[in-house]
């Protein structure tokens, strides 16, 4: 029998140790006769690092233990000395040691060892075989991948994993979804916890730049994570609570490790490079589009209205924007830790410098950050830990729109004028800047500075009772810069325009937890009960100032600026109180129980309704540890049912939704302007908690001496009492209220298979996972069918993300006016316009009557497959990932699209109807600038990419004498992509829950080749 | 035992972090409007909602949602919206996004008015004067009677709102339609309140006075073809010699004449001062001339005949177009098809969203052909009185007067001269669609296709009911002409 003591985490108010005292006082009184103390450490043979959750047994009696977090184990027996140890440890060969002393060591040799053994859960670790939940481990080959922040290392990682790009700038955001997106309003992103500490990926910004803000997770370094472990159902993710319903992906930093001293630099460079342009024409072809154009409106006067034939002939190709605004783009990355300790003291120190050139002009990130990690054991049984982490990080964000900006650009005009100074803006109707100048001249930046701490203290107060309490604290100070020179279009009307913004947040937690395992003979039991608080408050600053008589004080002088803005500012926190309590039970390692709950009380909600909770329950039966499973164990040593069923909760609605808020809007009397306040919402008072109901069930099979393993799990997940701003009439004075209304599901299939296809000398590893999610809306507020929101409806029956807009039929050829002139959704069609269906069918095309759903955001499956081979001291790794089934709505098409002769045009222009060409498929060239959104701009977005490949050699230990290891390596991201998206790149998404899969000029995802050199002494 | 120290630690931070909401940087409904100060503060926030923020009610919104549809203007080259493009080519239905504005913006305003009078009329005695508190309510009420002056002129009978809404509870958001004539018994109610309001001279600058609360009924009255009533309203304004003509015509748009003798109730706009701009300056802006940066998203609709209707001595005409103009950055001048230009500002020559003219919502030249109108349908022909006032505003204009030119007119004839001259004054001053409308389909339909505006049909003089109030509230009912047209 074996017990695993996990890093004991147990709440504990006062009350709850006043209650369990006694309860420890009896269970002291009925220790037995004790005849024997033996204390030990199991380590790994070949590496020395401790193996914790190793069982140590004492043969021939039913008594055994599991090493705790550093591989410690301790027996207090009636049994005499000398007798038999039987150690055993997943992917180690099972040792039997005699033992005769009171302190023992015992190595373990790796049985081809499956790394990640020991799972992070919520509050604690947990032996992977011991798991009831579904939890997903992000693998070596992924975590050592060459990203900015932590979230695109999950990219194709984990089954039941979504990750899409929200820009591909350096620093920039990602979106998660963990079993597709539940929630409407609410926040649908996992909760990360960074050592302990659980922070939600809000994108931060003071308001002051233009663009995509900078990633705050960008401000953690990953190469200081040791693993990623993602809670996906509700069994793992309950004692998250109301911060559960999306996941939670907890990471752990790596520490120093006992006994082994080591210093270890790792660097890198990259280059970075554009996947593919986008096809548009070139100066000759959009002056005939042009001339088309104008004559269209006004064939009076004229075919050559814009440029004569002659001056057409000249032309070539223009002003390619795409070349002139996109570069190949550098970026390098330095890390330098130190670790090292003995038993008593154990540190990590890390020093990283990231820098990153994007592959627009003027974009980049960089970033600096320290790492402290201590963890100390004082008293025999007193533990203390810290993890400190301090970095700042500096990006150039790209101005928002620049891609469209870029696409559109007449390629007759030119960067420069004659004179060398910047052409102002595209010379046509459509007026809009050089976008060319805009990346050059303007200042668009983002400062941010992050602290995050996390300390514990635990105390081991009897055998397996453990008292921990911990603080920590989360600091962001996120500065933003903007200057718009008065030389270029955008500050040529205000003479130059400067911005800053200071946000500043801080959050502090504090946790206090009491853990209590133990082994009763079969029965072995694991307590965790706890309070924990949270409190988070913003404060943010904003100034700017126009009119400056110099460009040279750029935003370094807001009080020169003929014309001061008017300030900002605003300040908010909230604050989360829980208690939550979770109980481990398995009898024998065959049956396993876990139950949890937790109760969560928000400052955000309506005071009718602050607290929630939110309990778990899930059952496994390990079948292969069943005596009647004797006979197959060879052939099957694992195999486990898993079933699980909880409810979690989602509480990222912002802060003061339940209370009618009053704004302040100014009103000008005179010459002055007076302030005035107005409600910005009707108030709810009932306001309360998202809740998503979990079930899920898994099968975990190991075949053949556990080369092959295997797990599935299917789950359905209902998400009810929406935090839905439910729309109401207009006559209220709102467009809406935010109220609990309104249900929406997933269910899904995730495989995850890890097979060792050859072991030996020439080792090949694959990982392949493949997941399938179907969501669905059930329910939408007051018995609605359906709202629309853009260019998507959200529609019972229907998932999220669904495309809503008219259906192409065709062009309108010559002679059809007449009969099909009223399907063009014009007052005088003419030939060459876009015909379009009438699928409500009144006989006319109107673009609000006639739409209907076109496409879905959300894909079929998703999957990623990573095969590594090693070979002596070469190791390769190749990792593919994608998507089927999902569409993108391709904007910057569709503003393409446009022949209008304002702006430039898609190449598919080239082909466009004209008297002589009378296409069906591209209309005319015309003036109307008015798009219309249909299913033309709907785009398959399924893609299968590789997206990455690694080439590693380790030098041979004859070459490099006393350093210990030098690894070399070549890497590739996003080498090759497969897809039929016409865009930049296909692997896109707003972020946002109603309109995901939108690429609406989306800085595009970069391919990347780089080589690194790690060194370890 | 250090033990100890723990749970006392755990107790002490318990104690450091609560849930209740105290906002620091917002305040709520429940602990505001509690004395004067605030009162006015609820008061200055349903000015405001004369126009907001974007395309807002009069900022643009007028013109983009309404004025489109008449034979003057048209979405120019840069009106990229399909909605807009709808209006302006009639192809327009119920979930046309710039009408769901109109509606939107107008209940939105009327429920800040709403919320006023009733939380003004809520407190306490010892924390406002009863001067104040009046005073503040009838203000209000001017602002919601001018809202439902619109919506029952663009959509009829609307639901007629006047409470802000306490709660979600379903029941009191779905308010059916009232009538047109129970829409405007309360527009008049309220204006006949609001007449009480001080007179011009006692009332800051810019807010609604008894003088404005007049002028409105009058066109109310006017609206109702309630001759009598308009036409005492109007001359009950004049006798009273608050207001006058400018002399000059360019006067009324001219920044620092704002808020003048004729102006009797304005949109106020201030541009780069930390506030708004009239945006309709930079809407028409001549943007072929470099320098100049505008939208052009609203154009003379060229078939439509304004431009050429008015006499080159006409001294509108130069102050209400522009068809030549010299680069601020080459110098060239520039000569291009008409523009409207009443509120070009010249201090902001290149950025003309800052444009700081004020939109006229009543002024006096409004008045006075409201009193000539009305005298000839009373007496079914324009007496002497009547010539006169219509040549009060010729006159000014420096055309020749009615009088002289076309003496003793028919009531036809003369309601003809009386809208020619209001066309002419009053473009791009959101007029133009009323005054189609309120002659009827026939007159409506007529004018357009002869404008080339070839779809115009007899639903056109109302807007649909937006789809999504339909489809919310189950107690509407859309418009008749607007259900299987």
């Amino acid at each position: 029998m074996k017990k695993y003591i996990h890093g004991g985490n147990l709440v504990l108010t006062g009350l709850s140790l006043l209650l369990l005292l006694p309860a420890l006082l009896l269970a002291q009184g009925t220790t037995p006769l004790i005849n024997s103390h033996l204390s030990g450490i199991v380590v790994d043979a070949k590496t020395r690092e401790p193996l914790p959750g190793a069982a140590v047994n004492i043969k021939g009696t039913t008594h055994g233990v599991a090493t705790d977090a550093e591989g410690r184990f301790a027996f207090v027996t009636g049994q005499k000395f000398p007798y038999t140890l039987i150690v055993s440890y997943i992917g180690y060969k099972k040792a039997e040691i005699i033992a005769n002393t009171g302190n023992i060591t015992i190595a373990l040799e790796s049985a081809q060892a499956q790394l990640n053994d020991v799972v992070v859960v919520g509050y604690g670790v947990q032996k992977k075989s011991d798991l009831t939940g579904a939890i997903s481990s992000v693998g070596n080959a992924q975590l050592k991948q060459p990203v900015s922040s932590i979230d695109q290392a999950l990219k194709g990682a984990v089954s039941g994993v979504q990750v899409t790009q929200t820009s591909g700038q350096p620093g920039g955001g990602v979106s998660i979804r963990i079993r597709g997106g539940s929630s409407i309003q609410g926040g649908n992103e996992p909760l990360y916890v960074i050592d302990g500490f659980p922070v939600y990926n809000n994108s931060i910004s003071a308001g002051v730049i233009s663009g995509v803000p900078a990633n705050p997770l960008a401000s953690i370094n990953p190469s200081d994570i040791e693993s990623i472990d993602i809670l996906k159902d509700a069994s793992a993710t309950a004692i998250y609570g109301s911060r559960g319903a999306n996941g939670v992906v907890i990471i752990t930093t790596k520490k120093g490790k006992a006994d082994r001293n080591n210093i270890v630099y790792e660097g890198s460079y990259a280059s970075q490079t554009l996947r593919k342009k986008v096809d548009v024409l070139n100066a000759h072809d959009f002056a005939i589009l042009r001339n088309d154009a104008l004559y269209d409106t006004d064939p009076s006067k004229g075919k050559y209205q814009y440029l004569s034939q002659e001056q057409i002939d000249k032309l070539g190709a223009g002003t390619d924007w795409q070349d002139a605004a996109f570069r190949t783009a550098g970026s390098q990355n330095h890390q330098l830790s130190i670790s090292g300790g003995n038993a008593k003291t154990r540190y990590l120190l890390s020093g990283n410098y990231f820098k990153q050139d994007g592959i627009i002009r003027h974009t980049d990130f960089d970033r600096i950050s320290l790492r402290a990690n201590v963890d100390a054991n004082p008293l025999d049984r007193l533990k203390v830990s810290a993890s400190f982490t301090a970095s700042k990080s500096d990006a150039n964000v790209a101005p928002a729109g620049i891609i469209n900006s870029l696409l559109i650009m007449p390629p007759t005009a030119t960067i420069y004028e004659p004179d060398g100074s910047y052409t102002l803006r595209n010379p046509f109707e459509n007026i809009f800047a050089n976008p060319i100048a805009t990346l050059n001249e303007t200042q668009n930046k983002s400062t941010a500075n992050r602290l995050l701490a996390t300390g514990f203290a635990e105390y081991n107060l009897t055998e397996g009772l453990r008292i921990k309490v911990l603080l920590g604290a989360d600091v962001n100070n996120t500065v933003e810069k903007s200057y718009i020179p008065s030389y270029i279009y955008e500050g040529s009307q205000t003479k130059g325009i400067a911005a800053r913004g200071s946000y500043n947040a801080y959050s502090w937690l504090n946790e206090n937890t009491v853990n209590y395992n133990r082994s009763f003979g079969k029965h072995n039991v694991d307590v965790l009960a706890g309070f924990t608080q949270q409190e988070f408050n913003m404060e943010l600053v904003t100034a700017g100032a126009r009119q400056f008589v110099t460009d040279d004080l750029s935003y370094n002088s807001l009080q020169s600026g003929a014309t001061i803005d008017r300030p900002g500012s605003d300040a908010s926190a909230w604050v989360l109180h829980s208690y939550l309590a979770r109980v481990n039970y398995n009898f024998n390692n065959r049956y396993y129980i876990t139950a949890s709950i937790r109760a969560d009380g928000s400052s955000r909600f309506g005071k009718g309704n602050k607290w929630g909770r939110f309990p778990s329950a899930a059952i496994s039966w390990r079948i292969s540890n069943e005596p009647f499973f004797k006979s197959l164990a060879r052939e099957i040593p694992e195999f486990k049912l898993r079933a699980s069923f909880g409810s979690t909760g989602n509480l990222e609605i912002g802060e003061y939704q339940s209370l009618s808020t009053l704004y302040s809007l100014g009103y000008l009397f005179g010459n002055t302007i007076v302030t005035g306040f107005a409600p910005s919402r009707i108030p709810n008072d009932q306001l309360g908690w998202e809740t998503t109901y979990q079930y899920n069930g898994g099968i975990d099979i190991g075949l053949f001496d556990s080369r092959l393993n295997l797990s599935l799990d299917a789950y359905y997940k209902r998400t009810s009492n929406l935090l839905l701003n439910v729309e109401i009439p207009w006559t209220s004075g709102f467009a809406s209220g935010l109220q609990n209304f309104g249900t929406v599901a997933n269910k899904g299939f995730e495989v995850t298979v890890n097979s060792k296809n050859l072991v030996g000398e020439l080792g090949w590893n694959t990982d392949f996972n493949i997941s399938f999610n179907r969501n669905k809306v059930i329910t939408i507020g007051n018995g609605a069918a359906s709202y629309i929101s853009g260019n998507y409806i959200i529609k019972v029956g229907e998932p999220l993300g669904s495309f809503y807009g008219t259906v192409t039929d065709g062009i309108l050829q010559t002679g059809e006016e007449k009969e099909k002139g009223k399907f063009t959704g014009n007052a005088a069609p003419k030939p060459g316009d876009r015909l379009y269906k009438d699928i409500s069918g009144d006989g006319v095309f109107t673009t609000a009557n006639d739409r209907t759903i076109i496409g879905n955001a959300q894909p079929d499956f998703i999957f990623g497959l990573t095969n590594n081979f090693t070979w002596r001291g070469f190791h390769l790794s190749i990792f593919l990932q994608g998507s089927y089934g999902n569409q993108v709505l391709n904007t910057n098409r569709q503003n393409l699209e446009l022949f209008t002769g304002q702006q430039n045009a898609a190449a598919s222009a080239l082909d466009r109807w004209t008297p002589t060409h009378p296409s069906q498929t591209i209309p005319r060239a015309k003036l109307d600038p008015a798009p219309v959104f249909s299913d033309r701009f709907i785009e398959d977005g399924s893609f299968l990419r590789v997206r990455n490949v690694t080439l590693g050699y380790t030098l041979p230990k004859a070459w490099t004498g006393k350093i210990s290891a030098v690894n070399l390596y070549v890497t590739a991201q996003n080498l090759l992509t497969w897809t039929s998206y016409s865009g930049f790149d296909p692997e896109i998404t707003s972020g946002s829950n109603v309109s995901p899969g939108t690429d609406a000029g989306i800085y595009p995802v970069s391919r990347t080749l780089s080589a690194g050199i790690r060194v370890t002494l | 035992m250090k033990l100890t120290y723990i749970p006392l630690l755990a107790l002490a931070l318990t104690a450091c972090s609560s849930l209740d909401e105290h906002p620091k940087a917002i305040i709520s409904s429940d602990n505001f409007y509690k004395n004067e100060a605030q009162a006015d503060a609820a008061v200055v926030a349903a000015y405001r909602k004369l126009y907001e923020t974007g395309q807002s009610l009069y900022n643009s919104l007028f013109q983009i949602g309404v004025e489109m549809a008449t034979d003057d203007y048209e979405a120019g080259p840069r009106a990229r919206n399909a909605h807009v493009r709808a209006i302006s080519g009639l192809t327009h239905d119920a979930s046309n996004d710039r009408m769901e504005q109109l509606w939107k913006q107008s209940y939105d305003g009327i429920n800040t008015s709403n919320l006023a009078i009733d939380k003004i009329t809520a407190i306490a005695k010892e924390n406002i004067t009863e001067d104040a508190r009046t005073r503040l309510i009838n203000e209000a009420k001017f602002l919601r009677a001018l809202h439902y002056f619109n919506l029952v002129r663009w959509f009829g009978g609307v639901p007629l709102v006047l409470h802000t809404p306490a709660s979600l509870d379903p029941a009191a958001l779905y308010v059916a339609k009232s009538s047109e004539a129970e829409v405007y018994a309360q527009i008049i109610k309220d204006l006949q309140d609001a007449e009480r309001l001080p007179a011009p001279a006692a009332t800051g600058v810019g807010r609604a006075n008894s003088g404005a609360a007049k002028s409105l009924l009058a066109k109310v009255y006017l609206t109702q073809k309630n001759w009598p009533q308009a036409a005492a309203k109007s001359k009950e304004v004049i006798d009273k010699n608050w207001y006058a003509l400018f002399d000059n015509f360019a006067d009324v748009f001219a920044v620092n004449k704002k808020n003048g003798k004729e102006h009797i109730f304005s949109a106020q706009f201030q541009g780069n001062a930390g506030y708004q701009g009239n945006s309709l300056a930079s809407r028409s802006a001549a943007n072929e001339v470099p320098g100049i940066n505008g939208d052009y998203a609203d154009a003379l609709h060229k078939q439509g005949g304004l431009y050429e209707s008015f006499s080159n001595t006409d001294a509108r005409k130069a102050v209400t177009f522009v068809t030549q103009m010299t680069s601020p950055l080459d110098g060239k001048t520039y000569t291009f098809e008409p523009h409207f230009n009443k509120y070009y500002d010249p201090a902001v020559v290149g950025n003309q969203g800052q444009s700081s003219v004020n939109l006229p919502i009543l002024r006096y030249a409004d008045v006075l052909l409201i009193y000539a109108e009305a005298l000839n349908e009373i007496n079914h022909g324009p007496n002497a009185e009547a010539y006169t006032y219509i040549d009060q505003v010729r006159t000014r204009a420096g055309i020749p007067k009615l009088q002289d030119v076309a003496p003793g007119l028919s009531a036809d004839a003369f309601r003809d001269s009386i809208f020619q001259e209001r066309r002419k004054e009053f473009v791009y001053e959101y007029q133009r669609w009323f005054d189609l409308v309120r002659r009827g389909p026939d007159y409506y339909v007529k004018v357009l296709k002869a404008a080339g505006k070839t779809l115009a049909a007899p639903r056109h003089i109302h807007f649909p009911t937006p789809q999504r109030e339909l489809n919310l509230n189950p107690n509407l009912k859309q418009d008749s002409l607007w259900i299987n047209y």
